[in-house]
């Protein structure tokens, strides 16, 4: 094979994985799909671009961000959120704590995060988890962790206050938390 | 005050949890950080709560990782 051959079958395997990506942002599989396309043909493009310093993977997730965003920028109708019962959420929140304030439960240790991040099915159940989330908070939370934007410009583009936002992360968080907890921190053996 | 956050002169676990995932999308004020750093000297939840968030964040930054297929 040519190394053109290689580079497209490397980025065909990547595909399916971006995509899932994408649709955690752009909750519309066709946008979403458009998205990765776009990246894939900038990298096929122009391959002499990458040099090879990080990983093909990490080369093109940095492109698919960039086409991401400017998705979220263009399409009108993709911003607007749809209003989510908020309710069940202030219960996530409530639930956590004591009428004094104390945590209810203290979170439980989770070992070595170094470790930990050195372990593939960690990324799977972490990606099961963002999947689980209401759609407005997993597109915050996207936006904030994985795009890198900061919350003035989610604001921004999203029309919505900081006080919100910042609400909407922090529930992410919590949820994340949980359910990292329960789907992988708390099956495992503490070594 | 009805704000079950606002908890007078002792920062607690709920107040504390808040401010560390706030202080990850801004700049606490000085008050904020002062009661939140008092607070983790004392509470092992909350300092686990934090660590935690700290992984979460680096996790989500390498997302997604090479060995994610």
């Amino acid at each position: 094979m040519n190394p053109q051959d290689t580079l497209h079958r490397q980025l065909e395997v990547m595909r399916p994985l971006l995509v899932r990506f994408a649709q955690l942002q752009i909750r519309n599989q066709a946008l979403a799909e458009d998205a990765v396309q776009d990246a894939l043909i900038a990298v096929l493009e122009k391959p002499e671009r990458f040099t090879g310093a990080s990983s093909l993977r990490t080369y093109v997730t940095g492109i698919l961000k960039f086409k991401i965003i400017d998705c979220l920028r263009s399409s009108t109708r993709e911003r607007q959120l749809e209003a989510e019962p908020q309710q069940s959420d202030d219960d996530l929140i409530d639930a956590l704590f004591l009428a004094n304030g104390h945590t209810v439960t203290a979170p439980t240790a989770w070992g070595d995060p170094d470790a930990t991040l050195t372990q593939k099915d960690f990324f799977r159940t972490l990606e099961l988890c963002l999947e689980k989330l209401p759609a407005q908070t997993a597109r915050v939370f996207m936006m904030r962790e994985w795009l890198e934007l900061e919350t003035e410009e989610i604001c921004k583009e999203l029309t919505i206050t900081s006080a919100n936002a910042w609400v909407l992360l922090y529930r992410a968080r919590v949820r994340l938390r949980e359910c990292l907890d329960l789907n992988w921190f708390g099956q495992r053996v503490p070594q | 005050m009805n704000n079950p956050d606002k908890t007078g002169l002792k920062p607690t676990c709920r107040e504390a949890h808040r401010l560390v995932s706030e202080g990850m999308d801004r700049e606490l004020s000085f008050v904020e950080r002062s009661r939140l750093r008092v607070h983790l000297m004392v509470c092992d939840a909350c300092t686990r709560f934090n660590g935690q968030m700290g992984l979460l964040r680096s996790a989500m930054r390498g997302f997604p990782d090479d060995s994610a297929d």
